[in-house]
This record gives C-alpha cells, structure tokens and sequence, in this order.
C-alpha cells in the first residue's frame, strides 16, 4: 500500500497544552479514525496537517512532498470539512462557493451541482440558516468538488442526529470506491467508526496511544466480566482498565489468551471501539 | 486568485455598500458647504473616503473575527499572503471607488463641489495609505477586537481635527501643496509613491505577521 500522509515528530507547544513527538502514516485506500477524547490533540494535529498551526518541530508530507513547502500544489489534492464548518455564515452557500472553488486548480463544477442536488440544498439560502446536518453536507460538497484524494475530516458527526450520522458513513463508502482515495476522520463519537474505519489512531494528552488496524484491535483485545473472586494481584496486572464493584468486575485486556488460561469463569466478550479507547485514556482501576 | 478574496470581502461588506454609495455622493458636498470650501474639495474627499472605507473594513473584519472563515481558505491552495494582500486591495478598491464617485458628483454640481486637483489626490492616498497601513498590521497582530478601540478613536476625531488643521493652514497663508526645490510634476507624484511605500511596507509587515499566526 502507498504511504499518503505522513507525520513525523510533530510538536507543538501551548501555554496548556502540547502535542508531543507526533507521528503515524496514513496508507491510500483506507479510512483512519482519529480518536481521542475531547482536548486530546485531534484538532490541533489536523490544523498542523493543514498548515493552520504552525508546528515547533516535524515534518508532514503528502505524497512524499514536504506539505509547507509545496502547499498550494498539494492542497490541491485535499478534502477538508472542518468542526464547525468555518464559513462566513453571513453569505449564501453560493457566494460562500464562488469564494471556495476558485482556490482549486481541479473544481468541477458539475460534480459540487450534483452533491447539492443530491443533498437537496438550496443554494441561495444563507449558511447561518442552514441545520447542522445541512451545514455539514454543504461542507462535504464542497470537500468533495476537487476530486481530492485525502478527505480530512475533523470531528464531522458531533452535534449530528444518528440518521445523518449514518448517511455521512455511507458518502464516505461511497467515495472509497474510487480508486486512490484516502480518508482521515477525528471524531469522538467512536460507534462512527465500527462501519467505516480500516485504520485507528489514538491520540490522548498530545500523544499517540495506539496506532493499529481496526480488526486487529478488536480481535486482539477482549472485554472481560466476572466475579470478584477471579481477580488477584497477578491476574488484575493482565487489565488495561478495570473497574470493580462490591460483587464482580469489567476491564479491558490486550492478553486475551493470558485471561482464559489464568481467569477461569469470567465473561470474554468483543469490546467495542469505544471500551478500548476508554481503556487507554481512563486511568488504571477505577472503583464504581 | 487574488480577486476572488476581494470579491469575498466585498460581499461581506454587501449590506453596507448601498448605504456608502449614498454617502459617498451626499457627505462630501455636506462637508464643502459646511467648510466654506477652504481646501478645494479635499476635505469632503477625505473625510467621506476615510468613513466610507473605516465601515467597509471593519464590517469586513468583523466577519472575518466572528466566522474564521480565513481559517477555512487558508487550509485551501489559498496562501496566507494572498489573504493579506487582497485585503489592501480591498482598500484601494474602494479608494479609486470613491474618487470616481466623487468625480462624477463634482462633474454634475460643479458650483458646490470642486473638482480634486492630482495633488490633493496624492495626499488624500497618502493619508488613507499612512492609516490603513498602521491599523492592518495592528489588527492582524492583537485581533479585530483589541484595535477596533483605536480605529473607532482615530476615525472619531477627524472631522474636528482635521477643519481646524485646514482653517489654520488658510489662515497662515500655508498651501497644502509642499514647498519643496524639486519641480512640480515631481512634488504632485510624492504623496502617490510615499502612499505605495506605506502600502507595501505595510502589507510586508501584515504579511509576516499572519504567516506565523495560528488560525
């Protein structure tokens, strides 16, 4: 598989916050969530990549090309759909598009007509006007219209109702399809992902966590319940995140074949993306 | 490229530009009669440009400051630097706007409105050249909130100023035009090059300082 995107090192510093020592790739033809709780890093990370933070230290590429260097050539070949959409909500969706496509040497006018008919958007409405879901679609539109290889998506679903959510997921099936492309999708709605996501990177605190292929992830963690009794001091080390009540216990492990041979009785069930993301950013043993 | 964020600017500023079209025909003859037309024309130019433009612009910022909506370009092929300079494009659009309104009003009640000589011209550009490159930069530094203060300050005193610096040049015999031992062609020119000067000094400075900015 080619490498598309790719983060090497990267750090920024805030007063608050800082990502520290950013790096992962991104492979064509494959859809990677972001995750990370809120503040971990994932909006900042996807500014970096866009050139909207400058960075301290690293390097981005795109398609091997150093992105800073190369940035009106290469953010050609880049869809953004950015949270909260960024536009001057005071234009309609056709003057915000008349400002938008001219920055692309590849617009197609003919694929944006067909997104908006699709999405039944009225063009002369004004975006401060428009629902969330509406807005969002505008932006998908407009990302779409380039015949952009990498879409860059931060956090599209938040704020949006679980129908839209899903006819989202379908777009983005959709435009994997094509040959060559490549999605990138912060987000901490993690159910998003079960549909979609070939790829998952967990960013916490301004780090990567993880970085894995969403089956190997699943199949390679287990999500654990039993009772109290099968838990002792060497057992309670083979959990990522655990947490007991007065009778029995849930946890998440990265040992599953360690559980079964050690834990016998206890419940060894798929975890969800969500349970392994909480596993990692939630802390050690947390007591109900 | 360039003229499609100028485009951008100029419909953000839509819903004003009726409104200073009308004003642009009706403040400089208002501010003539008013001023016994001491400075040939030049004060009810200056004065009318330097309001029409102060709302254009800040209606502009204003936006820009509530949407982000640069933050949404600038991660397009857009550079940042063809943001910055359209916005004093921007500004010399409306500039050349509103002499020409100016000149079709003067063309057509001549008895109150003074044609503009090249000279109060040149130093009518020169005076929105020196504040307009003081407040871009200013903005693109401390944001549209912190400066609008000083922008609102600025433009808010020069109607008294501005009367009272004329009545008392007139009254001192001193000429708007400069005394200076070079010929006249020339000295007519000065006020347009050291306006240019200004201007890209000016959009350097913005330039530099919204390259390292983060949106």
């Amino acid at each position: 598989m080619k490498t598309v995107l790719e983060v090497k090192g990267l750090k920024k510093d805030f007063s608050n916050f800082s990502l520290q020592d950013v790096s992962f790739s991104l492979q064509e033809g494959c859809i990677t969530g972001f995750i990370g709780v809120n503040g971990a890093g994932k909006t900042t990370t996807i500014k970096s990549i866009l050139g909207l933070v400058l960075k301290d230290a690293g390097n981005i590429k795109l398609f091997d090309q150093k992105i800073d260097q190369n940035e009106r050539e290469l953010k050609n070949h880049i869809g953004i759909v950015l949270d909260d959409g960024y536009f001057y909500e005071d234009m309609t969706m056709k003057e915000m598009k008349n400002v938008f496509a001219p920055a692309y040497s590849n617009w197609d006018e003919a694929v944006y007509k067909s997104y908006t008919e699709r999405f039944r958007l009225q063009l002369n409405q004004k975006i401060s006007t428009l629902s969330r879901g509406m807005r969002m679609k505008y932006a998908i539109a407009l990302a779409l219209s380039h015949h952009a290889d990498l879409l860059i998506m931060d956090e599209p679903t938040s704020g949006l109702d679980p129908l839209v959510r899903s006819e989202l997921m379908d777009i983005l099936l959709e435009f994997m399809q094509e040959e060559g492309k490549t999605v990138f999708f912060s987000t901490h709605i993690t159910s998003d992902l079960d549909k979609v996501a070939d790829v998952l990177i967990l960013i916490d605190k301004g780090r990567i966590v993880l970085n894995e292929e969403k089956d190997t992830l699943l199949d390679t963690h287990g999500l654990i319940k039993g009772d109290k009794i099968a838990l002792d001091d060497h057992t309670r080390k083979l959990f990522i995140r655990l947490q007991e009540t007065r009778y029995g216990f849930e946890g998440v492990t990265n040992q599953k074949s360690a559980v079964r041979q050690q834990m016998k009785g206890v419940l060894i069930e798929r975890p969800t993306i969500e349970d392994i993301m909480l596993a990692y950013v939630g802390g050690d043993e947390d007591d109900l | 490229m360039i003229f499609n964020l100028v485009k951008k600017d100029l419909i953000l500023a839509k819903r004003y530009l009726i409104f200073m079209l009308v004003f642009a025909i009706g403040a400089p003859i208002y501010i003539e009669i008013q001023t016994g037309s001491l400075s040939g024309g030049f004060l009810g130019f200056v004065i009318t440009v330097l309001f029409v433009l102060y709302m254009l612009f800040n209606t502009v910022s204003m936006s820009e400051d509530k949407y982000q909506g640069s933050a949404l370009l600038s991660a397009t092929p857009y550079t940042r630097s063809a943001l910055v300079k359209a916005k004093y494009i921007f500004i010399l659009l409306i500039f050349v706007g509103s002499y020409i309104i100016y000149s079709i009003t003067s063309a057509l009640v001549l008895a109150h409105l003074p044609m503009l000589n090249i000279s109060t011209l040149g130093i009518s550009l020169f005076l929105i050249a020196l504040y307009f490159g003081i407040i871009i930069p200013l903005q693109y530094q401390f944001g549209y909130e912190k400066v609008r203060y000083i922008s609102f300050f600025a433009i808010f005193i020069t109607p008294f100023v501005f009367p009272g610096i004329l009545k008392w040049l007139h009254s001192n015999n001193i000429s708007l035009q400069m005394m200076l031992p070079i010929p006249q062609g020339i000295q007519d020119l000065l006020p347009f090059l050291l306006a240019v000067l200004i201007g890209f000094l000016s959009m350097a400075v913005s330039i530099r300082i919204y390259s390292k900015k983060d949106l």
